[in-house]
């Protein structure tokens, strides 16, 4: 080939161009704005010189008339490729906010479109980096229809390959269905947003006033909506934060998560947890200390950290290998289960159920929450939701009850008979149809009303029900419970049954899917 | 076509920066040459046999302890005291200068609970102008009575809690309006 | 009569303390196992627990007398030492061990009634001409009434709870518009923390030193008194650092207040341990304050300048003996000094700091004495007082001692929590604290930061901050994925899994 000839140097010229374009539009503007280019942020998420680029000379389509102007750059405001992450495999796609305000036209879509498409041939996780002012104006319909192919591969990806989405800028409008589909969303404070309608739009129909932050920041996505999973201060954490969990996920759902080399014996007895869960049931204690204690260390890495508190999920790992963790949080609510931490652990598990991650489920549970306005706002709706999913998941289920197990909760909390493959109580258990205090009350009505001390014959009576009825001993005798066990040796126990389930195979009746009550 | 993102930082940078802004820049924190504020400066790590990890240098020990730690958020304890920190990169730390440059405009001031305890009584009321060092509420914890005071003259915004809430500690009790 | 069988009800260092004597008398230690510390450190030094911890009382479990009474008169206890808060200044407590022939450790229940009762206990301090700041007489009823009083003996005032100690209930008013807060807080907090809203009121002494005389007298009318101590660090009138003998008091003042001190003890017929507490203003005028009719927190100061044990004294006196030790015997030799160490966050204003003692060091060293209540993995609960240790340091001269107790100080080492030790450390570090120039209002007036730093700990600790971050990095980027593993899977599930898709 001739390098001197005109063909080369058309290559030459064009990727020239295409530097100078990148180092002039985006780094001054990205960076006074206290955020990284498009190109920053795929060099940090790939390892070094592993990422490759395509499409990256694709130029926008023509808007069609005089209406508005169309910036002709090279890349058309994304960059979309593969690279390794960790030493595996994964596509990216990055919107670059410098082009056209990362507006997406219909070669935007079409770029997105196709590394969508390769990563679900290919079974990769893909990565999304969101930052732009949604569908491109000028081209009108066009983008629009380019935002529903990219939901449509949304949903077909979905359990298939993992997805995920930053946040690293705005996400107005059509563009927040894209990540709230993927199966995880970060965010970075205080320059990302996510709203359907923006602030003008808000004040214009309802005369409110808001500011980007309190109507779409990421605190008040990690804490009110609970739609960002994981918030971090900056950029380069973020993407930290994402690697790190794809660490704990599989490429897609034919194979299992992958193995992590850990610092960590599976013997270690903790006598520590003997002690953490306090005698008294009224007195709360932080889970996470719990769970701490039992997985490998420095494993712990919890999901929506910020939203439904009353239930802790997250990843882990038992002697190197990735579980998902679901624990009521007795700190937060006394951990009862309300509508949010309901939805929150349901599709936390559908998320494990789908990429084989073996789910544990730490129990301390007094019920779900009483009142008017969850009953109102649907209670019994969202709790079927965690209901049919952990009966609906085929992964190795184990449940370990600490404490409080009553009621209804009992049953949804991965129960043996919803399908748990090892249930285990710690001799602090507590498994009832009701606490003492309601129980007693109801069945000793009269003899309360006439005795002389009430006070004194109601303690008495719960003392009873808790040696007779509210204890560990009566369901492991009737086999709803397999083992009551030594919380010390909790870990060991946990390591050694989650190895007996690892081939686990369930047969589903075939169906075209079930219908969740969403 | 391969993308070559120049590493503006060198990785080995790092910025902590004090609640009172007070800047360490870092360098090789690994190395037998750290640096910190451009001077060398010999420090080291150890663990003790009962399980104290202790800092040496100038041939001085000092007790260290990481008390708190999330993300880039630190709090370290040296000898008792404790300093917080976050530990920035080149990039992240010109980030912040840019969002801090932006939150002065931010009016809002809260006040937060001290220590754990119980609300016993409330003093102030929303929209009433209170003074700096005027009390806003009286908590109770370990059985003594702790007047909260404001440290800035505003108006009440928002009171957070009510009359015998219990509080954790950092919760905040009300937002004063400067 | 010997006393064979003792119970001890309290919690903490104290019990400690006086099962080590109890020890060295023979006699056999029975403790209280509560559900809130059910593996408190202190269990380990009793002979025998005495389990309170599986059912839940409404009342706390030191506090039940009937309980406590109960469980000593079943296992046959002849004696039961209170220690200090709780119940050691209940004359009920006091009176209901009388009725059921239990010995109490401490003084009758009428001279703790007379002596708790601060409008008695100041008739008594008139009659027996010892000084006294101008008040109330009797307890006032409302604030209108505490601002015409106030008006007559001029502001500041000072309010105090009437069956109250240990700083609760107490408040200083500065200016009239400031009483009906003031009063109306004082009141509710003394009628939390010792059921009687009362309070009476009394000129408040600006910047006086803390001075009190501990004295002990058996039941045949002898009484001695062990000099005094100093504890004008004080913050919120809780004490934090306490010494013995003061640089304030010379041979003759010493002589004059420990008698003074004793003719108080004399008038209600005490015996026991006690101690009188004064002010003493800056012309060394000297006011009866209150007496402390119990043990206190710092009396290992006491013991170790006076060579004493007084927990023994408590016992001999208990026994119905003659106290073995005369005035002319007790003579005060060297210096000491105890800081308290309190689980306390002293940058956040001193508020409680809750956790696990993940490990705790102590200084060593032939002139320094601990006094703990707990050891690696204690648990500090919200629901006692923060102290969780004393260092005591002693010497022939107050300089060395400061110097011992600085060093001292720095070799105490505790991770989990954080303690009052940079405190104490910046007080031992003063130059008026060392000179000996200080009052009650140092920790206001004198500490401009109440805590102790090098000026290179800043930039340590940003160093450590930064080390972890990298190291956290390092292990990130060097962790080994072993992403074939998952693809290594056994055709038993994969064959399944492909199938039900």
């Amino acid at each position: 080939m001739d390098i001197d000839g005109k063909l080369f140097k058309k290559f030459l010229e064009r990727q020239e161009t295409y530097e100078h374009q990148q180092k002039e539009f985006a780094a001054d503007k990205q960076h006074s704005k206290g955020k990284l280019t498009a190109k920053e942020r795929i060099g940090l998420l790939f390892d070094n010189d592993t990422f490759d680029e395509i499409d990256a000379f694709s130029l926008p389509a023509s808007s069609g008339g005089e209406f508005g102007r169309i910036v002709n750059a090279y890349g058309d405001g994304v960059i979309t490729g593969h690279g390794k992450i960790s030493g595996r495999i994964a596509f990216a796609y990055a919107q670059d906010f410098s082009v056209m305000g990362g507006s997406l036209g219909s070669i935007h879509a079409a770029k997105i479109m196709k590394i969508q498409d390769m990563a679900l041939k290919m079974g990769a996780p893909i990565i999304g980096f969101i930052d732009s002012g949604g569908a491109r104006i000028q081209e009108g319909v066009a983008s629009l229809a380019g935002y529903a192919g990219i939901f449509n591969r949304n949903v077909k990806s979905s359990g298939v390959i993992p997805q995920i989405s930053v946040i690293m800028g705005p996400a107005a409008g059509g563009a927040v269905y894209s990540p709230s589909i993927t199966d995880f969303v970060f965010m970075t404070n205080k320059t990302s947003y996510m709203f359907v309608t923006g602030p003008n739009v808000v004040k214009e129909v309802l005369n409110e006033d808001v500011s980007f932050e309190e109507l779409g920041g990421a605190t008040v996505h990690m804490k009110n909506s609970g739609i960002a999973h994981f918030v971090y201060e900056d950029e380069e954490n973020t993407i930290r934060g994402l690697k790190k969990l794809l660490s704990y996920l599989p490429s897609n759902n034919l194979e299992n998560p992958p193995l992590v080399e850990w610092r960590d014996t599976e013997e270690r007895v903790e006598e520590l947890l003997r002690e953490i869960v306090p005698d008294d049931p009224n007195k709360p204690y932080d889970i996470k200390e719990v769970i701490n204690l039992i997985v490998d260390k420095g494993t712990f890495f919890e999901v929506a950290e910020g939203f439904a508190m009353n239930i802790i999920v997250a990843f882990a790992r038992l002697s190197g290998k990735t579980i998902g963790i679901i624990a009521n949080q007795p700190k937060v609510l006394a951990g009862t289960l309300d509508i949010n931490s309901s939805v929150k652990a349901a599709r936390f598990i559908r998320f494990c159920d789908s990429f084989n991650i073996p789910l544990l489920t730490l129990e301390d549970v007094p019920g779900f929450m009483p009142g008017i306005d969850q009953e109102h706002s649907g209670i019994i709706r969202h709790g079927a939701k965690l209901l049919y999913a952990y009966a609906d998941s085929t992964v190795p289920k184990i449940t370990v009850i600490l404490r409080k197990s009553y009621g209804g909760a009992y049953c949804v909390m991965n129960s043996k008979n919803l399908g748990g493959d090892f249930n285990f109580a710690w001799p602090t258990a507590e498994i009832a149809v009701m606490g003492p205090e309601g129980a007693v009350s109801i069945l000793y009505r009269r003899e309360l009303l006439e005795s002389e001390d009430p006070v004194k014959l109601k303690k008495e009576l719960a003392i009873k029900y808790r040696d007779e009825i509210a204890n560990p001993y009566v369901a492991d005798e009737k086999g709803y419970i397999d083992e009551v066990i030594d919380p010390a040796q909790t870990r060991r126990k946990l390591i050694t049954a989650f190895e007996a389930l690892e081939n686990k195979h369930v047969n589903v009746p075939s169906r075209k899917h079930g219908n969740i009550p969403l | 076509m391969k993308l070559h993102p120049r590493r503006k930082s060198n990785p080995d940078e790092y910025i902590a920066v004090s609640q009172k802004d007070k800047k360490y820049k870092i360098l090789n924190p690994f190395s037998e040459e750290i640096i910190i504020n451009s001077k060398k400066t010999d420090i080291k790590i150890f663990e003790s046999d009962d399980g104290f990890t202790y800092l040496l240098y100038k041939n001085k020990k000092y007790l260290v302890e990481i008390t708190e730690k999330s993300q880039n958020k630190y709090t370290v304890m040296i000898n008792g005291v404790s300093y917080s920190f976050t530990v920035e990169s080149p990039i992240s730390y010109m980030r912040k200068k840019y969002l801090d440059k932006q939150q002065v405009q931010c009016k809002i001031e809260k006040v937060n609970a001290p220590m754990p305890g119980k609300i016993i009584e409330l003093l102030v009321e929303e929209n009433a102008e209170i003074k700096e060092g005027e009390p806003i509420a009286i908590l109770e914890a370990m059985k003594m009575q702790n007047e909260i005071s404001s440290h800035v003259s505003g108006r009440v915004k928002k009171i957070h809690v009510r009359q015998n809430d219990s509080v954790a500690k950092g919760e905040l009790i009300i937002e004063i309006e400067r | 009569m010997k006393i064979k069988s003792l119970l001890i009800a309290n919690r903490g260092e104290i019990v400690i303390r006086i099962a080590s004597t109890a020890k060295k008398l023979d006699i056999k230690i029975f403790g209280i196992k509560t559900s809130r510390e059910p593996n408190a450190y202190y269990l380990r030094f009793v002979d025998e627990i005495i389990d309170f911890s599986q059912d839940q009382e409404e009342l706390p479990e030191y506090l039940d007398i009937e309980r406590i009474i109960e469980a000593a008169k079943e296992r046959g206890i002849q004696a039961i030492h209170p220690g200090y808060g709780f119940l050691a200044e209940s004359p009920y407590f006091a009176e209901r061990c009388e009725e059921e022939k239990i010995i109490f450790i401490g003084p009758s229940a009428s001279a703790i009634y007379k002596m708790g009762n601060k409008t008695i206990a100041k008739q008594i301090a008139t009659k027996q001409k010892v000084p006294l700041l101008q008040g109330s007489i009797g307890n006032v009823r409302n604030h209108s009434e505490a601002i015409e009083i106030a008006d007559k003996i001029g502001y500041p005032v000072i309010l105090k709870a009437a069956a109250g100690g240990g700083g609760r209930g107490m408040r200083i008013v500065e200016k009239e518009s400031q009483m009906e807060r003031m009063f109306r807080t004082a009141a509710s907090e003394a009628e939390k923390a010792f059921n009687d809203s009362s309070l009476f009121i009394e000129k408040y002494v600006k910047n006086p030193r803390h001075i009190e005389f501990q004295i002990i007298g058996d039941k045949f009318g002898n009484y001695i008194h062990l000099g005094e101590r100093e504890c004008s660090i004080q913050r919120k009138h809780q004490k934090l650092i306490e010494e013995s003998p003061s640089v304030a008091i010379n041979d003759r003042l010493r002589s004059e207040m420990g008698n003074a001190a004793i003719r108080i003890a004399r008038a209600v017929n005490y015996f026991n341990a006690g101690t009188v507490e004064f002010l003493l203003d800056a012309d060394k005028k000297y006011y009866f304050m209150e007496m402390n009719t119990r043990i206190q927190v710092e009396h290992p100061v006491t013991e170790i300048v006076t060579n004493t044990d007084l927990i023994e004294l408590q016992i001999i006196v208990a026994e119905n003996k003659k106290l073995p030790v005369k005035q002319d015997d007790i003579n005060i030799k060297g210096w000491a000094i105890e800081c308290r160490i309190n689980a306390e966050d002293v940058q956040g204003g001193f508020s409680p700091s809750l956790g696990t003692i993940r490990r705790i060091a102590y200084p060593r060293g032939k002139n320094i004495r601990i006094d703990t209540g707990v050891t690696d993995m204690s648990v500090v609960t919200p629901y006692y007082d923060s102290m969780i240790a004393k260092l005591i340091v002693y010497g022939e001269s107050r300089k060395k001692v400061l110097n011992s107790c600085m060093n001292a100080l720095k070799k105490f080492w505790i991770s989990g929590i954080k303690t009052t030790i940079p405190f104490c450390i910046q007080v031992m570090n003063h130059k008026k604290f060392k000179k000996g120039d200080f009052n009650t209002s140092f920790i206001e007036k004198e500490l401009k930061k109440p805590y102790y730093q090098e000026s290179t700990d800043e930039m340590l600790a940003a160093y450590v901050a930064a080390f972890d971050f990298a190291a956290d990095l390092e292990n990130d980027r060097t962790a080994f994925i072993n992403f074939e593993h998952g693809k290594n899977i056994s055709p038993w599930v994969l064959k399944k899994r492909i199938r039900s898709l």
